[in-house]
Formats: C-alpha cells, sequence, structure tokens
C-alpha cells in the first residue's frame, strides 16, 4: 500500500512538474538534442496518408508510445501534418540544411523501404537532408551500444535516426529502456528517470494511471522518440475452423485462447485436422524470449496461469491457486495435483524452482520475465554469480512462493507467459547453452497438446494430450509448416487449403488472405508501436 | 590410370585445405557474428555488453580468427563436424537429416534431364533445320534464360492451386510414409528443377552430335553401307557423348549442395535451404561443412569426367 501510494504521489507531483516545461534548447552539440528539430520532424511526416496509402489503412497513426486506452490522457499533440510548422521549428533551432541525417533500420521487407522513402521526401520538403540505411551484420550493437557516460557522453553509434519497434507485454516496457544508462540513443536524465520509476511503483492499474498521463505528457513535447504508427496483428482462419466461441487477443504472446474447445471441420477420414504455422525450421526455440510467436510455445508447454487476450490475468493454468501478498510483496501458487509433463513424469514445483533459477542464468529472456525473476530476493545476485541460493524461493509440498525485494508490477503477467520446463530432462545443461541442449529436437511440455512427429524444416505433428489437466483437446492432430508471416509459403499454403490458423502484422499477407474465399482475418489491436529514435548524443 | 587416381586424390588435400581457408576467411570478414544473429535487435537492445560477451564466450567466438580456424580444423581432421551454432544440433545429423532429400531431388532432376537431354538433343540434331528443330532450340533458350524460381512459381499456381493435382510444397505429407506417398511430392520440384538443366543438356547435345557427325569416320561408315540407326547411335552418338558427359559431371555437385532456389520455393527440406539459414544465421561450422562437402564434390566430380571421358574416347589417355 505505501508503494502504491508514494507512486501515485511521485506521479502526481512530475506531472505537474513536467506539463509543458519542456527546455526548447539542444542539450550538447548535436541539433537533434534540441526538441523543436523532433517536433519539426513530427510535423513533417504525414503519418496519416502513410497509414491510409502505404500501409494500405491496416494501422493506426500514433499519438503516444501507448496504444490507445485508458492509460492514454486527453489532448495529446498528434502532430498533426503542418510542413509550415516545421519549418518555422526548424528555423527557430537555427537547423543547418547541409546536414544530411543518416537513418538506419533492420527490417528486410519492401515495407519499409517504401517507408524510408516516404520519410526522406517528406522531410526534404521541409529543408531536412536525410539518407537510410539497412543495417546488416551485428545489428544490435550498431544500434544499442552505449555511451560510456550515460549523460553527457559522446554516442558511440554512428546513426541519427533509427526506425523500430517496440512490442511490449506490459506497458512499461515502452518507458523503462529510456532510464539513465538504458539506451544508446537518449541521454539520461533526472526527471525522465523520475517518471519512469513512477510507473513501475505500483501494481495497480488504477494506481498507475496518474503517472502513465505523466510521462505520455512529458514525452508529448520532448519526443525522446516520435511514435509513428500502431501496428496491427492480423489473425487468420479458414472457414473450417471453429474456436466455439473463445475470442482473439494478442496472439504474440499466450493468452487463453481455449484450444482445446476448437473444432475442425472433419477431413473425408473423419479426421480433425489443423493446419498452421511456425514450426521450427532446424530447432524448436526456447519458450523464455519470445513468448508467444511459435505455435508449439502456444500449445506444448502450460503456464502457471492464464491470461486474456489483453494478457491480464484471468485464471490459472498449471497452479490450482495462487495468492500474491497484501503488500505485492510476495506470490504463492500451488499446483495442480497430479500434474504430469507429456512424458508421464511427476510435474512439481521443483520443475517451477529450476526453470526460475535457470531462466535467470540465460542472457536472452525477455526483459518482462527477466526483471521479475531479479526483483525475487536474491534473483539478481544468482544471475550476476555472486551467490548459488535464492532465498526469495521456498517451496513447501505442492507449493511454491516467490518472495521479491522490490515490487515488480508485472509479476503476475510473467507467470501467465513463462512456462516451466522439465528438470529432469535438462539439468546439468549450463544455462547460456540451453538452447543447444538436444531436447529442443523434440521437446517435452505440459500443455495441451504434445508432439508426435517432427520432420526438421518440413512439419510437425502435433495431438492431444490425453491427460491434460484441463480435459483433452477436441482437435485430433495439429500440424505446422516451417513458414512464418511475411513468407510466401504462408500465402501458399493458405490457398491450397492447408493454412487453418495463424497470425501476421504484413499487410501484404493480409491483403492476398482476405481475397481467399475461404478464409477470415481478423484484426487485433495489440501494443506494437512503430517509431523512429533520435540520437540525442553528441558526436565524436 | 590407377596411379592417376591415387595422385588425383591426394592432390585434392591440399585443395580442400586453401579452400576450407578461404571460405573460414570470407565468413570471417562478413559483418556480424552467430551472435547477433541469433538475438533479434529488439532484445538485442536489452542485453548489456557483458552478456553479450558471455555469451560470445559460450560460443567459442571470443577466440583469435586463427585459433577458431585450427580448432575446427583439428575437430574435423578427427571426425568431429562440430554442432550447428544455432541449435545445438551436429552437423553430422544435419547432414543425415538433409541430404537424403537434397539426394532424392537432385537424382531425379539430373536423371531426367539427363535422358531426355540427349534424346532430344540427338533428334534435333538428326532433323537439323525442321521445324522440330526449331522448335527444340526455341524451347531450350526458353528453358536456359528464364529462372527456374518463375518456372517453379508458374507451376505451384497451375498444377497445385489452380488444378489441384500436386501438394505445394514440403517432401511428405504428415501420417504417409512409403515411397509412394512420396512420389507427388517431388514430381514439381523435380520437373522444375531438371527443365533448365534439360535445356542446356539438350543444346550441349545437339551441338555435339551435329560436330560429330561431320567427322570423317561417320563418312566411312556410311560408305560401308551401315545402316543410319547403326551410324547415329554407335557411332556417333558415343562420341558426342563426350562433351555431355563433361557438362553432367560438373553438375554432380548438386547432389550436395542442392538446388537452393527450388527448395526455397517448394518448401524442400534439403541441404540448400539448410545453406541460406546458416549463411544468413552465421553459423560457421554449419557454414564451413557444407561449402567443404561441395567443394569436395566438385572436385571429384572433376575427377571422375576424366576417368569417365578416358572409358567412352580411346583417344585420351589419362597421365
Amino acid at each position: 500500500m505505501l508503494n502504491q501510494i508514494s507512486g501515485i504521489a511521485l506521479a502526481a507531483g512530475l506531472f505537474m512538474s513536467s506539463a509543458g516545461l519542456v527546455s526548447a534548447q539542444a542539450i550538447n552539440d548535436e541539433p537533434l538534442s534540441d526538441p523543436r528539430v523532433r517536433q519539426a520532424i513530427a510535423y513533417a511526416i504525414d503519418m496519416d496518408t502513410i497509414v491510409d496509402t502505404l500501409l494500405e489503412g491496416k494501422a493506426i497513426a500514433a499519438d503516444s508510445m501507448l496504444p490507445n486506452g485508458p492509460h492514454k490522457p486527453a489532448g495529446l499533440n498528434a502532430y498533426a501534418y503542418d510542413p509550415d510548422k516545421a519549418r518555422e521549428l526548424l528555423a527557430a533551432a537555427n537547423w543547418d540544411s547541409d546536414r544530411e541525417l543518416d537513418m538506419v533500420y533492420y527490417y528486410g521487407d519492401q515495407l519499409t523501404a517504401d517507408l524510408m522513402a516516404a520519410v526522406q521526401a517528406y522531410l526534404s520538403d521541409v529543408g531536412v537532408k536525410m539518407t537510410y540505411r539497412k543495417l546488416e551484420g551485428d545489428v544490435g550493437a550498431q544500434l544499442t551500444t552505449r555511451p560510456t557516460n550515460p549523460v553527457d557522453g559522446i554516442s558511440n553509434i554512428d546513426w541519427d535516426l533509427g526506425y523500430g519497434a517496440a512490442a511490449a507485454t506490459a506497458l512499461q516496457e515502452y518507458y523503462n529502456p529510456y532510464k539513465t544508462g538504458g539506451t544508446s540513443h537518449t541521454p539520461g536524465n533526472a526527471e525522465l528517470d523520475g517518471l519512469i520509476d513512477a510507473i513501475n511503483a505500483t501494481a495497480d492499474p488504477d494506481a498507475q494511471r496518474p503517472a502513465y498521463f505523466a510521462i505520455q505528457e512529458y514525452w508529448n513535447t520532448n519526443l525522446d522518440a516520435l511514435p509513428l504508427y500502431y501496428q496491427q496483428l492480423f489473425i487468420y482462419e479458414s472457414n473450417k475452423l471453429n474456436r466455439n466461441g473463445h475470442g482473439y487477443g494478442n496472439e504474440q504472446y499466450n493468452y487463453d485462447f481455449g484450444i482445446v474447445d476448437w473444432t475442425m471441420e472433419p477431413d473425408a477420414n473423419g479426421k480433425q485436422i489443423m493446419y498452421t504455422n511456425t514450426a521450427p525450421p532446424q530447432f524448436f526455440e526456447l519458450p523464455w524470449a519470445n513468448l508467444g510467436i511459435w505455435i508449439t510455445s502456444k500449445i506444448v508447454f502450460d503456464k502457471l496461469l492464464s491470461a486474456d487476450g489483453s494478457l491480464a490475468v484471468n485464471g490459472s493454468q498449471l497452479a490450482e491457486s495462487y495468492s500474491v501478498g497484501a503488500d505485492g510483496m510476495s506470490v504463492s501458487f500451488t499446483l495442480k495435483d497430479g500434474l504430469t509433463w507429456h512424458d508421464g513424469s511427476a510435474l512439481t514445483v521443483a520443475d517451477v524452482e529450476w526453470s526460475v533459477k535457470t531462466a535467470l542464468r540465460v542472457p536472452n529472456i525477455h526483459a518482462v520475465v527477466a526483471n521479475t525473476f531479479t526483483s525475487i530476493d536474491g534473483g539478481q545476485a544468482y544471475r550476476d554469480g555472486t551467490s548459488d541460493e535464492i532465498a526469495g524461493i521456498a517451496t513447501d509440498g505442492n507449493t511454491i512462493t516467490f518472495t521479491m525485494s522490490k515490487l515488480d508490477p508485472n509479476m503476475l503477467l510473467t507467470f501467465t507467459q513463462f512456462p516451466p520446463l522439465p528438470m529432469e530432462l535438462l539439468k546439468g545443461t549450463d544455462p547460456i547453452e540451453l538452447q543447444q541442449a538436444a531436447y529442443w529436437q523434440n521437446p517435452i511440455g505440459s500443455g495441451p497438446f504434445r508432439i508426435e512427429e517432427v520432420q526438421m524444416n518440413d512439419f510437425v505433428r502435433y495431438v492431444p494430450f490425453e491427460n491434460y489437466h484441463g480435459g483433452v483437446a477436441k482437435i485430433d492432430e495439429i500440424v505446422a509448416f516451417p513458414s512464418l508471416d511475411g513468407d510466401g509459403n504462408l500465402l501458399k499454403n493458405a490457398g491450397a487449403g492447408k493454412m487453418d490458423y495463424g497470425f501476421t502484422k504484413n499487410v501484404a499477407d493480409v491483403a492476398a488472405l482476405e481475397a481467399m474465399d475461404h478464409m477470415r482475418v481478423i484484426p487485433a489491436d495489440i501494443p506494437y508501436t512503430r517509431m523512429i529514435w533520435f540520437n540525442k548524443f553528441a558526436r565524436k | 590410370m590407377l596411379t592417376y587416381v591415387i595422385r588425383r586424390i591426394l592432390i585434392l588435400i591440399p585443395m580442400l585445405l586453401t579452400i576450407s581457408f578461404l571460405v573460414y576467411t570470407a565468413l570471417e570478414l562478413t559483418p556480424g557474428d552467430a551472435v547477433s544473429a541469433l538475438i533479434n535487435p529488439e532484445v538485442a537492445s536489452r542485453l548489456s555488453d557483458a552478456q553479450f560477451a558471455e555469451l560470445r564466450e559460450a560460443y567459442g567466438l571470443n577466440k583469435p580468427f586463427i585459433v577458431r580456424y585450427g580448432i575446427w580444423l583439428s575437430n574435423v581432421m578427427q571426425g568431429n563436424f562440430g554442432h550447428s551454432l544455432a541449435g545445438g544440433v551436429p552437423i553430422s545429423t544435419i547432414f543425415l537429416d538433409r541430404l537424403p532429400a537434397t539426394l532424392e531431388l537432385s537424382l531425379v532432376a539430373l536423371l531426367f534431364s539427363t535422358v531426355l537431354g540427349c534424346i532430344l538433343g540427338t533428334y534435333s540434331a538428326l532433323k537439323r533445320g525442321s521445324i522440330t528443330d526449331s522448335s527444340l532450340t526455341v524451347v531450350g533458350m526458353i528453358g536456359v534464360s528464364i529462372p527456374e524460381f518463375f518456372f517453379g512459381l508458374v507451376a505451384l499456381l497451375i498444377f497445385a492451386l489452380n488444378l489441384g493435382w500436386l501438394p505445394v510444397g514440403g517432401r511428405l505429407l504428415p501420417g504417409y510414409e512409403t515411397i509412394w506417398d512420396r512420389v507427388p511430392h517431388i514430381i514439381m520440384p523435380a520437373m522444375v528443377l531438371s527443365l533448365m538443366m534439360t535445356a542446356g543438356v539438350m543444346r550441349y547435345a545437339r551441338s555435339s552430335m551435329l560436330d560429330a557427325l561431320t567427322r570423317e569416320f561417320i563418312t566411312t561408315a556410311r560408305s560401308k553401307g551401315l545402316p543410319e540407326w547403326r551410324i547415329n547411335l554407335l557411332h556417333g552418338f558415343r562420341v558426342a557423348l563426350t562433351p555431355v558427359i563433361v557438362l553432367i559431371g560438373f553438375r554432380l555437385p548438386l547432389l550436395i549442395g542442392g538446388s537452393v532456389i527450388i527448395e526455397q520455393v517448394f518448401q524442400w527440406p534439403g541441404i540448400g535451404n539448410e545453406f541460406i539459414g546458416a549463411v544468413r544465421g552465421s553459423d560457421y561450422p554449419l557454414v564451413m561443412m557444407i561449402a567443404l562437402f561441395s567443394v569436395f564434390a566438385v572436385l571429384m566430380a572433376s575427377l571422375i569426367i576424366d576417368v569417365l571421358t578416358a572409358l567412352i574416347d580411346p583417344r585420351v589417355r589419362l597421365s
């Protein structure tokens, strides 16, 4: 409670202090550090036209990093296309018209290249020269190498503008990377740090709201990154699939989509076979980084809790029950009786404990999951390797309790996304090399479907797990092919009637799927914001 | 001939070593590494430099280039081909899984294109100047000049999507395991792959046959009153076959390297598809082994061509 109150107070205070009080000047010799230049770039780009044309109306122009919803304040400046205003701001900021901005991106699709060309034309119209290039090779390092001094340092990256995205599992993810020292492009400042602390100060959504309002007001003027558009996700289904009333949600993550109840129109042999994609080309991916991208992550691995389509906790999965401490600093899960892995061995709290500990030492796990686990008392020391024990994990019979050393607003969300793995099959594996374990050629899970056959890079067959705690699935078989969104094979398979379910964010896929009589496409608003990063650090 | 073959095989060793070093160097010069390829930029932005270093250490990427090459070479010479950096799968397993698919596709295409190309090329030469010859020449030119992915897509559109006669891709449908179950899957990729190869063989066979038919021994055979079919097939075709064999021989490496484009268009789970993924992912142990096997195949093919040429054409002597 104390945390919640202090969070609200901090947020309210920052809201008052941040509204309209941005110093409109550069913080160093780099013109992009001047908010007026960033605002000018925002005014110069006609996002509404880009959405209507390039994006074929299948996106929403953004006015904030956060998607539309209850956490967005009214009255944000949408930076509607206004080239005159852009020129005015550039003149006020003494923009050097000889300066040529270097924009980088890392997506390989044609749409991105077209978008870059459009942005280049818009900027040219207001007197800003820009070239663009796709990053190759060590993209991560080129994008993210931070300066030695995170406040007044010299930039360690060689670009001016970067086109990227944030796909947030939790809304805090939009801003948390901007805390001092967190990015390669935004100098740390105490005011922003305070606003970020405020959105992380409580797990209560109502209490978080003023903090979100405050940080968006600040951002709307500062534009540390320019939100361009909200990407939609499109779920496609064939007319042979019936979800039997179960809803849709953010398919990039794990949510309760009720696949146990789904049915398919039987084939000539009377079998209900559902075709999908995202089968692995060489190995099954550890489901702790890309949480719900692959069909295997969704149907082979159960989590402790379940979430609804918007990723809010809506019940339990492996857990029979769970309880959160009054101060939000602990959570206990009691597992259902008689849980087993697909090979028949018992699934116990030891598997959960081992999985959490192992995840702490796997470098590339999802940020939300990592934040929760390092918030466990002793979790950070365990991750750093300075301790081999975690005081904040206790087990008692079928119950496991996690005690936090700092509040994590997304603690429960993590347990809707993080699947435990079978300790007996993986113990002894170096966590850094966990993905290299032979287990990932044919993993044993705990979800409603088990893997029956793997023809790597050809197909994977999943069949219902006979002892699933949530009942046996009605579909007889799921066959996954190794295609992804934006992949010609997806459309080819769909055209041939071999694609009954999947999702895509590629607007070209959507147009083609919508043209097929036997397919339907359902748009879903997801927290996925495309943006332009500004490198505001001084240059060498 | 035996001495010649042994000497040629011994020469392969320094050649393979040199080529392996060149390929390894080329890989080293490409930007990025397996770690940067494995982690998408959005996740990478949340990793610290220390975590990247930890991952690179675990993958053995922190060692100097020449040390890594030495370790790789030493392992290969001991029969340890290593494992894929992406998923930890032993490379021997990847070869065992993927090579049969590529061999299956390539062998069918090679066989089909060789037989059909030789028949059509010979026939075209024998009917020189006729409408059939002109038609086959045009077809041959089309086959050689249009890229195979285009043929692949057109074939998919017609035979899989519009007519529904053949599957859209893959090597096998789930639940079907016999060799006959595989037949519908291989027809389109093999035919498309062989189309271009057939055109090449046909053009080669035609010109070679035309050349052979102008030789003096053909005139001599005719003057002896031998039947025309005997002159053409036993005397002319045998000589005409030598350059065709050279062409076919140089296609043998396809058996290892596969047809990358065709495998991608038809979702064929072969080694060519794997190679593309490995190059994109800077998976150097896998790239190295596939490249090395391909080079080995080229060198062996060259040897086999020399031996076959000597066997077919008595005028050729190996020394």
